[in-house]
């Protein structure tokens, strides 16, 4: 099997152009397939709730934007106080884009004493947080935002009319959490001259999941006669919710992904079938020569799953290193969605060109064997 | 001893509603060891019985034993498996891959073996060294002179030891000199290396290097050598 492996590989060798045009093509389809598989997976990872889930995002009931929802800050001391609530962190939000956006600027405005308790998960990687507690235009960065506008601690940068200073550059292990700039709760109020006093939101941690539902429950009922009643939602529900069209555009991508598929299909089952027949006569000769029609077979699918191989390699590989160079965020109605390929969403897609390579190569291979040697001798 | 024994063999296909049978009711038996060439005017069935004896084609009706096996009654499995044991055959247009070199190419039968990677280069290396090769063995064909590819399949053809070979006009596209060349390498293939050789020819000087020849028309035996059993 290995010579035959071994033979399969030089042919395609010492095809050079034929290969490379293949590679190519598949290559070009396997970059689209994993620029949405990437696509869906990010967005499976920021909507669909786990039982480890036990975050709610208390916002201003009837709203999606947030310009739009605005909540007293003294909500937090309320909520504070009903059963199974482990803590409560009022957020400003600001982004200078609330409609879809391929680059979304997020100032997250948090009480500096509590960013750590309620995001425990972040890492300061570069700076540190002395400048963070002492100043009060410091901003902590997440890696992504920062690396995109090439930015570092002692930076002074201006967005949405906002100026800050960069304290440090943070690291959180959820993909959208590095895609945003974390600043001070009331120097963000002030600065966005919606004043003292008033936030976007409330991020709850509760004390287990099963928590979620009444603990939301309890919370709208506690400011349903309020002024500003509040809808409150796990994290990842409110996502899938106020990034509606977000989402409807990246479900319309599953049909390019579908597309790509398809393409990849047709372009290598056309390659190897015009390889089988400009070989008529040299797959004659092996039969010939007493090569089964099992290792003639074998030799096509090689030479197919070889292909697939090959172009999923490049594609793959160059559209996980594109899209970590350009770490794209979408972003609608204020909520970002960090575009970050994971090695499993390419390793999966090499191993579909692989796959759909040899299956591209079964019909070239059936006609490759069924023509009678003598016959295809003469051909 | 018998290498190969016909009795009866009949061949006879359908093209569109006529019924063509390019070998009818011929019988011969060829002595192990033999150097046999077969001549006869295009159509005259030749390359048909070149076929049937190589195993590359089936009769429609009698007996075809090769080396005491009756191959008539192999199944398309058994034939492939046989022929890869069996016969070596050698084309007139030579058919080498192009993209492999000499040495790949005289490697292809062993390939399917079990042999070892070294046991392959071995005798792949003995199969050229043969045909007086040994020299090219990392051309390509397209480096290679027409005489130089004959040899290149006759070392093919042999690599795998088969008691059989078969060559159909393995001289027809080849300079005089090279023609000599390769039917003085089939002569010592048979003398030397006891190999039993079907040559078809159109070439009377190329039949002349054979032990013996066999005239066919229109699917029958017309005249032959003395020497030659026939049944």
């Amino acid at each position: 099997m290995t010579a035959l492996l071994s033979l399969a590989f030089k042919q395609l060798v010492r095809h050079p152009l034929r290969t490379l045009l293949t590679v190519l093509g598949v290559g070009s389809g396997m970059f689209l397939f994993t620029s949405v598989e990437t696509l869906q997976r990010s967005l499976a990872s920021v909507t669909e709730e786990t039982a480890a889930d036990t975050t709610l995002v208390v916002y201003r009931e009837n709203r999606f934007c947030p310009m739009a929802s605005q909540l007293p800050e003294h909500y937090a001391e309320e909520i504070r106080d009903i059963p199974n609530v482990r803590e409560v962190i009022p957020i400003k939000i600001i982004v200078n884009n609330c409609g879809a956006s391929l680059d979304v600027i997020t100032f997250r405005g948090v009480p500096g004493e509590l960013l750590t308790k309620f995001a425990p998960e972040i890492e300061i990687i570069e700076g540190g947080d002395s400048e963070w507690k002492k100043r009060s235009d410091a901003a902590l960065l997440g890696e992504q935002f920062a690396k995109r506008r090439g930015l570092k601690p002692g930076d002074k940068f201006d967005a949405v009319g906002i100026t800050v200073y960069v304290a440090g550059i943070i690291r959180s292990p959820f993909p959208q959490d590095n895609n945003v700039a974390y600043v001070h709760l009331d120097f963000l109020q002030q600065a966005s001259r919606t004043g003292l006093g008033i936030v976007t939101q409330f991020n709850v941690r509760v004390d287990k999941s099963s928590d979620l539902k009444p603990v939301a429950e309890a919370i709208d009922s506690q400011f349903k006669s309020d002024q500003q009643p509040t809808n409150t939602r796990p994290e990842k529900a409110f996502f899938a919710e106020t990034a509606g069209q977000l989402i409807e555009l990246i479900g319309l991508t599953r049909w390019l992904g579908l597309g790509a598929v398809l393409a990849v299909i047709a372009l290598v089952a056309n390659s190897i079938l015009l390889m089988v027949r400009s070989r008529v006569k040299e797959n004659a000769v092996l039969r010939t020569l007493g090569y089964p029609a099992k290792a003639i077979m074998f030799l096509v699918l090689s030479e197919g799953g070889m292909l697939g191989l090959a172009g999923g390699i490049v594609g793959a590989g160059l559209a996980w290193g594109f899209l970590r160079w350009q770490s794209f965020t979408m972003g609608s109605e204020g909520h970002t969605l960090a575009i970050l390929p994971e090695v499993s969403t390419a390793l999966f897609a090499i191993a579909g060109a692989l796959v759909l390579g040899i299956l591209a190569s079964i019909h070239p291979a059936f006609v490759a064997i069924r023509q009678p040697i003598v016959k295809s001798l003469r051909s | 001893m018998t290498m190969i024994s016909c009795k009866a063999i009949t061949k006879s296909y359908t093209k569109g509603v006529n019924t063509i049978t390019p070998l009818e009711n011929l019988s011969l038996e060829v002595p192990r060891g033999d150097f046999l060439a077969l001549m006869g005017p295009s159509g005259s069935g030749k390359t048909t019985l070149l076929n049937l004896i190589s195993g590359i084609d089936t009769p429609t009706s009698g007996i075809l034993e090769i080396d005491g096996e009756d191959i008539a009654r192999f199944s398309r499995r058994q034939l492939t498996q046989w022929r890869a044991r069996k016969v070596g055959y050698i084309f007139q247009l030579y058919h080498l891959i192009p993209v492999l070199t000499a040495f790949e190419n005289v490697e292809l039968p062993l390939l399917i073996t079990s042999l070892s990677r070294a046991e392959r280069r071995r005798k792949a290396e003995a199969a050229l060294d043969i045909v007086g090769l040994s020299d090219r063995s990392h051309h390509t064909p397209g480096e290679l002179s027409g005489g130089q590819e004959q040899r290149v399949a006759i070392a093919r053809a042999i690599v795998a030891d088969p008691a059989l070979l078969v060559a159909d006009e393995p001289t027809g596209d080849l300079d005089r000199e090279s023609a000599t060349h390769i039917l003085g390498l089939l002569g010592s293939l048979a003398r030397e290396h006891g190999k039993t050789i079907v040559m078809v020819t159109h070439d009377a000087r190329a039949a002349a290097s054979a032990d013996r020849t066999l005239h066919l028309e229109k699917g029958k035996l017309l005249t032959m050598d003395p020497n030659l059993t026939t049944v």
